[in-house]
């Protein structure tokens, strides 16, 4: 093999290990996703809870900043104190890092909707409630939407690091690749999928931001 | 407003531990392992180690249908017993008895093989309830290697052999060997009673390759590297049998075993199946022939059916 190039390697990686590179690039992208839901199920409440109460926003915000300043692979470790080793650790570790973007967007699309617009759905007769779903979340919805798709993109490249904590995933090709010698095809043929994978989620959901903007009138 | 903020704070925290405790039990559809439902094996970052670890998973899954989970990369056999005893992990796919007496055992070195498998055996069971199964067939020892025309023309079969061309011959060893107590290079030219030239200490991956390209004479690598057989070195035999033995096995904690009655036979059937030469050709495939250890894994066994017939109680 060592008279091949790099790329020739890497081609030839890939057609005798299809199979298991797919199989772990399913892994991968369930683990961030998984952890990237969590946190949009927990952070949307909780953003949308603090857009009401001014009050909290700076505690609450001001935590996840916090949470996000920890270097992931202290952060993994630190988790791994808890949870032990194995992918829960990773999701839960995903789950924080993906609640400052998802917070902290929800709280400024539902902050930054037209006071007029408010209140003319109260003149409408509207209860609290209808306003919330029927004129709010739909303005907000496209800056959550940013939100969330800033986390994907952030926590495609955390799952990564979860191979040191035995969570599988692309990372654990990687560093595969880094105990082999010579093994640079090997990284490439971890590293590539997992950029891949980071563009791609990030287009998808581009588009469904745009989607979901409202229409100027 | 402190006294708010204190407040939401404390409430903050066990928010986050609420969840995360809530986390801790959860099993997520479509990722093996997030719950406890699989049989978690661990292996350290050694290719050997995952080949070892995919073979356990596949002949646990081909055969008794069990969901199996890999935890891989670990960084020592240290960290894989604490994964053991923690209950983070159920099977150790590779440990060498010569690493855990000293290491996890804390025990003097023993350089019988025989005894040092019988120690692990029974301290294994008395300390932590695990059982070290019979070796694989193939032993991760350290053994000094030389090129096949160095081997030829200067007639070298054994270390001591060596003796006579040490004194001219630069050595490339492994760096943690070079300090060791017990069994590191102090100790080894006492015991042979030769030094060489000089001695290097480099990374244990790159002594193959050092070699095999006339840089270094004589190294100090690993017997199943799978670069022993794509360069041709030739193995020198231990004669005043210094180095202490690692033969590889596999360690289950008992409370698997208990749980599920039909997989200690079913692991039984790797014993003795594996020696140094066939490991040191499936290390190849998966250092040379660019493989990954899975697919590997499962070659090996669909080429032997999976050793079926050789199921054995203890």
């Amino acid at each position: 093999m060592t008279n091949l190039s790099t790329w020739e390697q890497f081609w030839y990686y890939l057609a005798n290990n299809g199979s298991y590179v797919l199989s772990q690039f399913t892994r991968h992208f369930l683990i961030s996703i998984y952890g990237v839901l969590i946190a949009a199920i927990v952070g949307i409440p909780v953003g949308i809870l603090i857009a009401r109460r001014r009050r909290l926003s700076a505690v609450v915000i001001g935590a996840a900043n916090v949470i996000q300043t920890v270097p992931s692979l202290a952060m993994l470790s630190i988790v791994m104190l808890g949870l032990g080793l194995g992918v829960n650790t990773v999701i839960f570790t995903v789950f924080l890092y993906s609640l400052l973007p998802i917070l902290k967007n929800t709280y400024t699309g539902m902050t930054s909707v037209d006071k007029t617009i408010l209140d003319s759905g109260k003149g409408m007769g509207m209860t609290s409630f209808q306003i919330l779903y029927m004129v709010e979340l739909p303005l907000a919805l496209s800056v959550i939407m940013a939100g969330i798709r800033n986390a994907l993109v952030v926590a495609i490249g955390i799952t990564a690091i979860g191979a040191f904590v035995g969570a599988g995933g692309l990372g654990d090709i990687i560093v595969r690749g880094t105990n082999a010698t010579g093994g640079g095809a090997i990284i490439l043929a971890g590293a590539l999928p997992t950029a891949l994978m980071a563009i791609v989620s990030d287009l998808v959901l581009g588009f469904l931001q745009r989607r979901l903007e409202p229409k100027k009138a | 407003m402190l006294k708010l903020t204190k407040k939401v704070l404390v409430r903050l925290v066990l928010f986050l531990g609420g969840t995360l405790f809530l986390l801790t039990g959860c099993s997520f559809p479509g990722v093996s392992g997030s719950g406890e439902d699989a049989i978690r094996i661990a292996s350290q970052s050694s290719t050997e180690s995952q080949i070892m670890a995919n073979i356990l998973a596949e002949l646990i899954n081909h055969e008794l249908g069990y969901k199996t989970a890999l935890i891989s990369n670990l960084g020592s056999a240290t960290v894989a017993h604490q994964a053991m005893i923690r209950g983070d992990a159920d099977i150790s796919a590779t440990r060498y008895t010569g690493t855990d007496i000293t290491g996890t055992l804390q025990l003097p070195v023993v350089k019988d093989p025989q005894k040092a498998t019988q120690i692990v055996k029974r301290e294994f069971k008395k300390r932590y309830n695990q059982t070290w199964f019979p070796t694989y067939g193939f032993a991760d020892t350290y053994a000094f290697m030389v090129t096949q025309e160095t081997a030829k023309e200067k007639n070298i079969k054994t270390i001591s052999d060596l003796g006579k061309y040490a004194a001219e011959m630069n050595a490339g060893v492994d760096s943690s060997w070079m300090n060791r107590p017990g069994d590191g290079y102090k100790d080894f030219s006492e015991t042979y009673g030769f030094n060489f030239q000089r001695v290097y200490p480099m990374q244990i991956g790159l002594v193959y390759d050092a070699v095999e390209a006339g840089k270094m004479q004589a190294v100090l690598g690993y017997s199943t590297d799978g670069r022993i057989k794509s360069y041709k070195l030739k193995l020198l035999k231990d004669d005043k049998r210094f180095f202490p033995p690692y033969d590889c096995s596999l360690v289950v904690n008992d409370s698997l075993l208990k749980k599920y009655p039909k997989l200690a036979p079913l692991l039984h059937r790797l014993d003795g199946k594996i020696d140094l030469k066939t490991m040191q050709s499936l290390n190849y495939q998966v250092d040379n022939d660019l493989l990954e250890p899975a697919v590997v894994a499962q070659q090996f066994l669909a080429k032997h059916q999976y050793f079926k017939g050789s199921d054995k109680n203890d």
